[in-house]
């Protein structure tokens, strides 16, 4: 009996690994590609197979990026301004909005929590056109308002759905004790809510970022030339008649940088935010 | 300091009735607990009272006001939470002081009053440290001081000492005790401890599905519960129901036990002996010695002052209370008897219990 359920758990825990493994592979392969065909020169990375001689190994691409760093300067700037605007303005709206949603009796919670992932369920594609109509009538076209308006539109629904399971998991108690005490909702709120859930909304706010940050499609129809972000800069290193992919390579992981930084730096807060979202759910 | 009253009380959840008509009148100053089984509606009771939630039906008055209406903070009530129920980001001052914070007063007062609650909890060398930081014990005091710095005319205290070891809530027990002594301040204490229920109260509320089953002194509920629910749910080990009848022997009306018969004082002899009935009887009333109906000790459970033993009796058992360390083993035979004076009869059917 004994030896048998071992055996069992045994494996149970192969499989997890096993599927862990696979994950880490499919996720971590694509990164490694774009950072070794990053530093290779065009020759040997179009070569079949591919050159991995020392040789073929330059920093050349890097210093192409570098050399056109006006375009790629402006993108990172215009990312960084409308990932920053959009996760401040998703947080300040979406995280009292999904208290109300957890905790007050708000009429119709339901229908708005279905619409709210509803949202969810369109893609872009389905919207682009119509969305491009109103906006260059509205003459938002090429502009960093119209990138975060959208991010908005998606990132919004995200942050309130992530952070109602947060707020749902804080034990209702500390807010009878605060409602005792003479608090108001807006002041357990304030007072108490957000202090206490500075892991999860950190998570939520890195989370938003990066959705921001590696946004494409819709920078693509949006935006021409002024507004543009990351993302397209970095495409436009394949050109109409050759695709620079050392170039692009390079450019692409200057762009992943920073939010791999952010994810590095704060793995512990973020790890801790989402933990705490489901040990206590 | 005021009065509570509550006036035919009820509260839905959805379809779910938990309180059914809850009538309860607790004098200014007086310290009354709520007790009964998880599920009772003793909490949602409190809530109520709090103004956590809203009676469906019924009237809550404090110091004679209707406050169905008013938010808790309006009620002037402070309550104590199970878990604790602390800020984990605040500090034990801050804990204490949130409430007067919350009502502008200047940081001086506040920090007087504080000081002065710590001091009296002994909490004044931990002031500045976390919740987390603390013991469990100071940790429920913080709950306590949080409440008493208000000055409220009601304290709430909703099953307080269930996290604590058995030690501590002893201990917690008694400071709450003193605590009612020196502030006299109206007190409704839930909890499903029969024994912190009448160690701590000056009346107690039975509660049973939604409504108050007896409310009366610890004395009162003790000696005469008014039914086997109420009966079983005080004292510890809890007493013994015996199924027997009434019949007359020898001239005198006694209810038997198949070999045990216990001598009763009934008036209508008639009407009791046809309903099938059973004789309740706590286990300090059960005497083990040379007189009685012949019985095999089963079991022996030393508490240090007493012994419970319980004797296998009539297919069942039944326990008795000795005095001090007994040196009884199991299967050793002897014989049982009740004392007359404090033995209680129901009717089995209802589960009432019949005056006699």
């Amino acid at each position: 009996m004994a030896g048998r359920s071992r055996v069992g758990a045994w494996l149970a825990r192969s499989t997890v690994i096993i599927g862990l493994a696979v994950f880490t592979f499919l996720a971590v392969v694509p990164l490694l590609w774009m950072l070794l065909s990053s530093f290779m020169q065009q020759q040997a990375l179009t070569a079949t197979p591919p050159d991995f001689a020392p040789a073929s190994f330059t920093l050349d691409n890097y210093v192409q990026v570098f050399s056109s760093a006006a375009a790629l300067g402006r993108g990172f700037l215009n990312s960084f301004i409308v990932a920053l605007f959009t996760t401040a303005v998703a947080l300040a709206i979406g995280a009292p909005a999904a208290y109300a949603l957890a905790r007050l009796s708000v009429p119709g919670a339901n229908p708005i929590l279905m619409m709210i992932l509803a949202t969810q369920m369109f893609p872009g594609i389905v919207i682009v056109i119509p969305l491009f109509i109103v906006m260059s009538r509205l003459d938002l076209i090429d502009t960093q308002l119209v990138l975060i308006i959208v991010y908005l539109s998606f990132n919004l629904p995200i942050v309130i759905w992530i952070l109602r399971g947060f707020f749902l998991a804080i034990p209702p108690g500390l807010e009878r004790a605060a409602a005792v005490d003479g608090a108001t909702v807006a002041q357990v709120f304030r007072l108490i809510v957000l202090p206490i859930s500075v892991a999860p909304l950190f998570a939520t706010a890195v989370f938003a970022f990066i959705e921001s940050w590696n946004e494409f499609f819709f920078a693509l129809i949006l935006t021409r030339q002024s507004a543009q972000t990351a993302p397209l800069v970095i495409s436009q290193f394949a050109g109409q008649y050759q695709t620079v992919f050392g170039q692009m390579m390079a450019a692409a992981t200057l762009a992943i940088a920073p939010v791999v930084l952010l994810a590095v730096i704060f793995r512990n807060r973020i790890m801790q935010g989402f933990a705490d979202g489901m040990v206590k759910g | 300091m005021a009065d509570v009253e509550l006036q035919a009380v009820a509260k839905t959840f959805g379809k779910v009735a938990v309180c059914k008509g809850v009538d309860l009148r607790v004098e200014d100053g007086e310290f009354v607990t709520l007790l009964g089984p998880s599920g009772c509606g003793k909490t949602t009771t409190l809530n109520l009272i709090a103004g956590l939630e809203d009676a469906t039906e019924g009237d809550i008055r404090i110091g004679g006001q209707r406050v169905n209406h008013l938010t808790p903070f309006e009620r002037d009530v402070a309550m104590v939470f199970q878990n604790y129920a602390l800020y984990p980001h605040m500090t034990v001052a801050e804990n204490i002081g949130f409430t007067l914070r919350l009502r502008r007063m200047g940081r001086t007062e506040i920090a007087r009053r504080v000081s002065a609650v710590a001091e009296s909890l002994e909490l004044g060398p931990v002031l500045e440290r976390l919740p987390a930081q603390l013991s469990g014990g100071q940790q429920q005091r913080v709950a306590l001081g949080r409440a008493i710095v208000r000055e409220p005319r009601v304290f709430l205290f909703d099953e307080p000492f269930s996290n604590l070891d058995a030690g501590l809530r002893l201990k917690m027990r008694a400071e709450v005790k003193e605590l009612h002594q020196r502030l006299r301040v109206t007190s409704i204490f839930v909890t499903h401890d029969q024994e912190e229920a009448l160690s701590l109260s000056d009346r107690i509320a039975v509660m049973r599905d939604g409504r108050i089953e007896q409310y009366g002194t610890p004395a009162d509920i003790y000696t005469r519960p008014v039914s086997r629910y109420v009966a079983r749910f005080i004292g510890s080990p809890p007493l013994d129901f015996l199924p027997g009848k009434i019949a007359t022997e020898e001239q005198r009306t006694v209810f038997r036990m198949g070999a045990l018969a216990v001598p009763i004082d009934v008036r209508t002899v008639g009407e009791l002996g046809n309903s099938p009935l059973e004789l309740g009887v706590r286990p300090e009333h059960v005497i083990l010695g040379a007189e009685g109906a012949p019985v095999t000790v089963r079991l022996v459970q030393p508490v240090g002052p007493a012994t419970f033993v319980t004797v296998a009796w009539e297919g069942g058992s039944v326990v008795a209370r000795v005095p001090g360390m007994a040196s009884l083993v199991p299967g050793a035979r002897l014989h049982v008897s009740v004392d007359p004076r404090h033995v209680m009869l129901f009717d089995a059917a209802s589960g009432r219990r019949l005056s006699i």
